[in-house]
Parts: structure tokens; C-alpha cells; sequence
């Protein structure tokens, strides 16, 4: 074994407020990260610490390395983590909530559809949407798996999934679905596209999390670290 | 194929030569559809949740397509192509793959990739006795190949459909109990919500509107709902009509102004829904509800006698046989008559080796054509040989790839 193959890697978002965020959160819990090497480049250490290796990773690529176990430690969403790994309690073990990129998941519908304000409405409507427009209703959505499951918990069955992978709440103007579901943080891009949430249409209400992960292999020490890490960050919201 | 060792593939291929011969000798033309289906078809017809449990992907020129997650859906397109005016009798068996995720893991009984055996009866008009024909010889399918006990668990979604049509209540409250019959969760709470004394929770936009909506003539909603949405600057983005939804809306009045659904017919519904026992009791039972409850289901009823009739006249070993009024509910595209067979102590929630039922619109959906009459019935046939072989399949997962 080299002396890579025993560090422990730690895998956070690359970009945007979400890396800023978790640098400054880890700052605080007196984890000091930086980057090695070119600062455009993607990996880094904690300063004192030998036996880890910082990851900057997109956030759902973080998810796919919790779930196979290439990194130990991760941060992302939980959004992405429900999404992405099909039995994800088995896979990933979520440490702590992190107070920082809140969004929730929800089911968006044409704000003129007055006669459409719960899940309920959905599965009524569908019969009269597929006798009129000898098709299913459409449901535009980069989450999928979320959808399946949070429809059929609903009973609904009477639709299809239009994978979408941006733009998703224009989908409805453009012609594309009748409904999205969609993550949203204050509404402004919903109101703006001429949709509404359904009253019981909050799939989940998401935010970042350290997530440890249950497949990749773990020495003591490293299980030390992580136990200490997590104290660290409860201690943090205490 | 799943054979692990040649041993099994070649019991499985004795077993499904056994089950050629009795399917062919009973005039069924053999067919082999493609494995690779139009992923589109499939999930219109099957919907999303079984779309979780197939295998969905793009050829390299963008076509979607998946690995067939039944063989029904894929000979209905067959016979289709050939009698596109789907007014054809036509008698066909298969033995193919077919493909299926496994949410709760793989194991030998439940494997994702797996041979299906099967007839499929389409065009006959005499209902019952292409009933009892497709039963009739899928039973002895699965007996020529060494099968001696198991149970037969059978349903009626037409004996339901009649009840609830026969029912003194608004006609879109029996389109709501037949729509979500599938859903036996859903149903109940649907149930529930008709019994209420208090209207349907009236929030937001909705209450306003059907404020607006209250006394007027029908003919106006649509107007009523425009100058609404256009008063509010609400656009229209969407396919929906105002029409479609001045509809819904009317209905919804309806509901908040009209009585509730009596308790007798909601419990009429319930007691209807628990009937399980021996066929002819289960129908004495059946027989004794209309009568209390006053309705009139006579064809319904006729049908199932006949049925039971000819299941006796052909042999159906009916003494181990088990009506169940909720079955079928799992299964959406079937319209009457369903069937499964069960080895109890196969590893399984019920055991089921093989099962089928009468599916009548499927055709016509799937050509956007007439219905047709058609039932078929299906064997696992990877089931089948762990119970003539007796073989224990514990929950291991023992398939390594």
C-alpha cells in the first residue's frame, strides 16, 4: 500500500457559495483548508493534518463518491444525496445538517390551473388530461428518483417524466410539461415562470450536510477523525 | 439468460420445450417479439412506477428504448402490425426474456433478467370461454413440467366495475373509485373524503374562485374562469383548456354543495372489497350484498358463474382455488379476469409463479384503434423450475457478476 491509498479524502463543492460556505464552516470548526498546487486546481490539505486529502468536487459528483466510497467524508447536498443513490441509508451515513444551502424540492403547476391545489388534484385530473389530450401529464424534473417516489407515495400515477436538466421551470411556457418538479429557495423563479406550489408539494426540504460514507474502508484512525470532525461541527450549532 | 451452471440451462430449456409442445399442440402460434422495445410504448402503458423497475436507454442515434420489462405489451405490438384493423382471432405462445430491476435485491427468485413463457387469446368474443381456456392450459403447462401443488388466486375487476356502476351515486364519483382502485391506499382516503360532512378543505385561490363560481349556469364557468385568471394577470401557460378546467372546478362545487357519500354504500364498498374464500362461497357472499344493498350487478354475476362453470368443465382443479375481490389491484392494464398462480412455499410474498388476466384496451391504446377482447397468462419459468425442483431459495443473493 502507497501512502496515498491510506488518506483519508475529504470532498467538498468546488465553486460558488457552497464552497465558500463549507471552507468557512470547517474555518470556524478549526479545520483550516487550502488548496495545493495551482489555486485553478482541484485538490487540497488541511493545514496539520497529513493523513487527509481535500477533493474540490461538483456537488453531485460528491454524492457518486460517497456512495461508491472513493471519498470518506463528503459535503453536499441532501437533495443530491436522495437523488442519486438509490438506497442512500445503506450507502451514506448523514453527520450533521450544516445550516447553508437551503432548498427545497417541490411540485410546481401552472398558476392558472385554479382547480389544481394538491397532490390529490393530480391523480383526478389525469384521467380528464389524458381523455382530452390522448397523452399523459408530463413532469419536468432533473430529480426523478425523488418524483417516483414521492408520486407513487401520493398514489399518482398518471404521468411521465420529461428528464430536464436546466431551465426546468420554463418548461411549462416552452410546451415541454405541464408540471415541474424543481428545487427553489424564495419562489422568485416560480412567480416569475407563472407557477405554484402545490399545497402538499414539498418533496424535501434540503440543505447541506457532512456526509460520511458506509462503503469506502475505514482505518481506526481515520474513524477517529471523522467521530472528532463531527464534534467539532455539532459544536458549531450547539 | 440467468443459467448459472449448463445443468440449469439445460433444465430450463427441457422445461420450455415441455412448455412449447403443450401450447402448440392447443393451436398457439409460437412468436418471438424483439427483446428491444420503443421505451415510449411501454411507459405510456405501464406508467412510471414500473418505469423505475425497467431498463431505459438511448441508442447512439437518440432513440429511446428499453429491455422489455413483460412480453404482453410487446406481442400486442405484434399482432397490431399484423392486423393493423384489430378485428384478427389470434392465438399466440412465447418463451423470452424479460427484464427487471430489483429494488429489494436479487436473489433466485427474483431475478432481474428472467424467462417468461406464455399464451396470449385475442379476438375471442365468447369472454369466458377464452377465460377458461387461458387458464385452462397454463395450468397444464405448469403441470406438464412436473408442478403438483399450488393454489389458484383469482379476481374480477368487472364484477367491481359493476358494482360501483350500479351504485346510486354521481357518475364522477364512480369514474374517482374506478380510477383509483389501483391504488388501494389512495382509494381509501378517497373513500374517506367523500364521507365527510365538511366540505374539501377550500384554500386559496380555489375558494375564491368557487365563491365566484356559486349559482352560476355551466355554460358561463369558462368565461367566469377567464375574466378570473385575466382580473388576477394570471397567464395562461399551459395545454389545459379553461374549459378542462371550468370542468373540475364545477365538479369541485359540486362536491362542497351536494351530500356526502352515504356510510351504507361506503361499507357496501369496503365488505365488497374483503370478500376472500372458496369461489362459490365468495359468490353466495357476493349474491347476499346486491341483495341488501339493493343493486343490480346480474351480468356481472352471470359472467362469474359461467366462468366457474367452464373452469370445472375444463378440469381446473378448483377445491385449492381462491376468489379475492381486491386482487388485481397491482396490475393496471388488466380489465376483468385475473389469474395467479401460487407455490406457497416459494420465497416470495405469495408464492406467484404465474399469473395473467383478461386485458381488453391495451390494444386499442397501443394502435389508438378499436379495443379488442384479448387474455393471456405468463409463467416464470425460472420459478417454476425452483418449485418442481424443490430447491430452498433462501434471500441470498447469489448471482455474481
Amino acid at each position: 500500500m502507497t501512502e496515498t491509498d491510506n488518506k483519508l479524502i475529504l470532498s467538498i463543492p468546488s465553486k460558488g457559495r457552497l464552497k465558500d460556505d463549507t471552507l468557512s464552516i470547517f474555518k470556524k470548526a478549526g479545520f483550516v483548508i487550502s488548496k495545493t498546487g495551482d489555486e485553478r486546481g482541484y485538490s487540497g490539505v488541511i493545514e496539520g493534518m497529513n493523513g487527509v486529502d481535500v477533493w474540490f468536487s461538483s456537488a453531485s459528483e460528491i454524492a457518486y463518491q460517497l456512495k461508491s466510497g472513493k471519498a470518506h467524508i463528503g459535503v453536499t447536498g441532501e437533495d443530491l444525496i436522495q437523488e442519486n443513490i438509490y438506497d442512500a441509508d445503506t450507502k451514506v451515513n448523514l453527520l450533521q445538517s450544516l445550516n447553508f444551502g437551503h432548498a427545497d424540492v417541490v411540485v410546481a403547476v401552472p398558476k392558472c390551473w385554479l382547480d389544481v391545489y394538491k397532490m390529490a388534484d393530480l391523480e383526478e385530473m389525469a384521467p380528464q388530461f389524458y381523455r382530452e389530450h390522448n397523452r399523459r401529464l408530463r413532469v419536468a424534473t432533473k430529480y426523478m428518483m425523488l418524483t417516483r417516489r414521492f408520486f407513487s407515495s401520493h398514489g399518482i400515477v398518471g404521468y411521465r417524466i420529461v428528464e430536464s436538466l436546466g431551465a426546468t421551470e420554463g418548461s411549462p411556457a416552452a410546451g415541454t410539461a405541464e408540471l415541474i418538479v424543481d428545487i427553489t429557495s424564495t419562489g422568485s423563479t416560480l412567480e416569475a415562470n407563472h407557477l405554484k406550489i402545490l399545497d402538499d408539494g414539498v418533496i424535501l426540504k434540503s440543505q447541506a450536510h457532512l456526509v460520511a460514507s458506509r462503503t469506502a474502508t475505514w482505518s481506526q484512525e481515520q474513524l477517529d477523525f471523522k467521530q472528532k470532525l463531527k464534534e467539532c461541527m455539532q459544536a458549531q450549532f450547539a | 439468460m440467468t443459467a448459472e451452471t449448463a445443468q440449469k440451462f439445460k433444465a430450463l430449456e427441457a422445461q420450455a420445450s415441455t412448455l412449447f409442445e403443450i401450447f402448440t399442440n392447443a393451436q398457439y402460434e409460437p412468436v418471438a417479439p424483439a427483446v428491444l422495445q420503443p421505451a415510449d410504448i411501454f411507459l405510456d402503458q405501464i406508467g412510471e412506477m414500473l418505469r423505475a423497475r425497467t431498463y431505459v436507454f438511448t441508442a447512439p442515434d437518440g432513440e429511446e428504448l428499453c429491455l422489455r420489462p413483460d412480453l404482453t405489451v410487446p406481442i400486442s405490438r405484434l399482432y397490431l402490425e399484423r392486423h393493423p384493423d384489430a378485428s384478427a382471432v389470434a392465438r399466440y405462445c412465447y418463451n423470452g426474456s424479460a427484464f427487471r430491476f430489483q429494488p429489494e435485491g436479487r436473489t433466485q427468485a427474483r431475478p432481474r433478467e428472467f424467462r417468461q413463457a406464455g399464451i396470449e387469446n385475442i379476438g375471442v368474443r365468447d369472454l369466458e370461454k377464452a377465460e377458461a381456456e387461458t387458464l385452462g392450459l397454463t395450468i397444464k403447462a405448469v403441470q406438464a413440467c412436473g408442478l403438483k401443488s399450488f393454489i389458484i388466486r383469482f379476481g374480477d375487476l368487472g364484477l367491481f366495475q359493476a358494482l360501483i356502476e350500479a351504485l346510486d351515486i354521481p357518475p364522477r364519483w364512480q369514474a374517482r373509485l374506478k380510477h383509483q382502485f389501483w391504488r388501494p391506499a389512495s382509494f381509501h382516503d378517497l373513500l374517506h373524503r367523500l364521507l365527510s360532512d365538511e366540505p374539501a378543505t377550500q384554500r386559496s385561490q380555489a375558494s375564491i374562485i368557487l365563491t365566484k363560481l356559486a349559482g352560476a349556469p355551466e355554460k358561463d364557468a369558462s368565461e367566469i374562469v377567464r375574466q378570473y385568471l385575466e382580473k388576477q394577470g394570471i397567464p395562461f401557460v399551459s395545454d389545459r383548456s379553461l374549459t378542462e378546467i371550468a370542468e373540475r372546478l364545477l365538479e369541485k362545487r359540486e362536491d362542497i354543495h351536494g351530500p356526502p357519500l352515504s356510510k351504507d354504500i361506503a361499507q357496501l364498498i369496503e365488505n365488497y372489497l374483503a370478500i376472500s374464500g372458496p369461489p362459490r362461497a365468495a359468490f353466495a357472499r357476493i349474491v347476499d350484498l346486491s341483495k341488501v344493498a339493493q343493486i343490480n350487478i346480474d351480468g356481472a354475476l352471470q359472467a362469474y358463474t359461467k366462468r366457474l362453470d367452464l373452469f370445472a368443465e375444463a378440469d381446473i382443479p378448483l377445491s385449492d382455488a381462491i376468489f379475492n375481490a381486491e386482487f388485481g389491484r397491482n396490475l393496471e392494464y388488466y380489465t376483468g379476469f385475473v389469474f395467479q398462480l401460487e407455490h406457497p412455499e416459494l420465497d416470495l410474498p405469495a408464492g406467484h409463479i404465474g399469473g395473467g388476466g383478461r386485458y381488453d384496451h391495451l390494444i386499442g391504446e397501443i394502435g389508438k384503434g378499436h379495443s379488442i377482447p384479448a387474455v393471456g397468462g405468463g409463467i416464470h419459468t425460472e420459478r417454476l423450475l425452483l418449485a418442481v425442483e424443490g430447491l430452498s431459495i433462501e434471500g441470498e443473493d447469489t448471482e455474481n457478476d
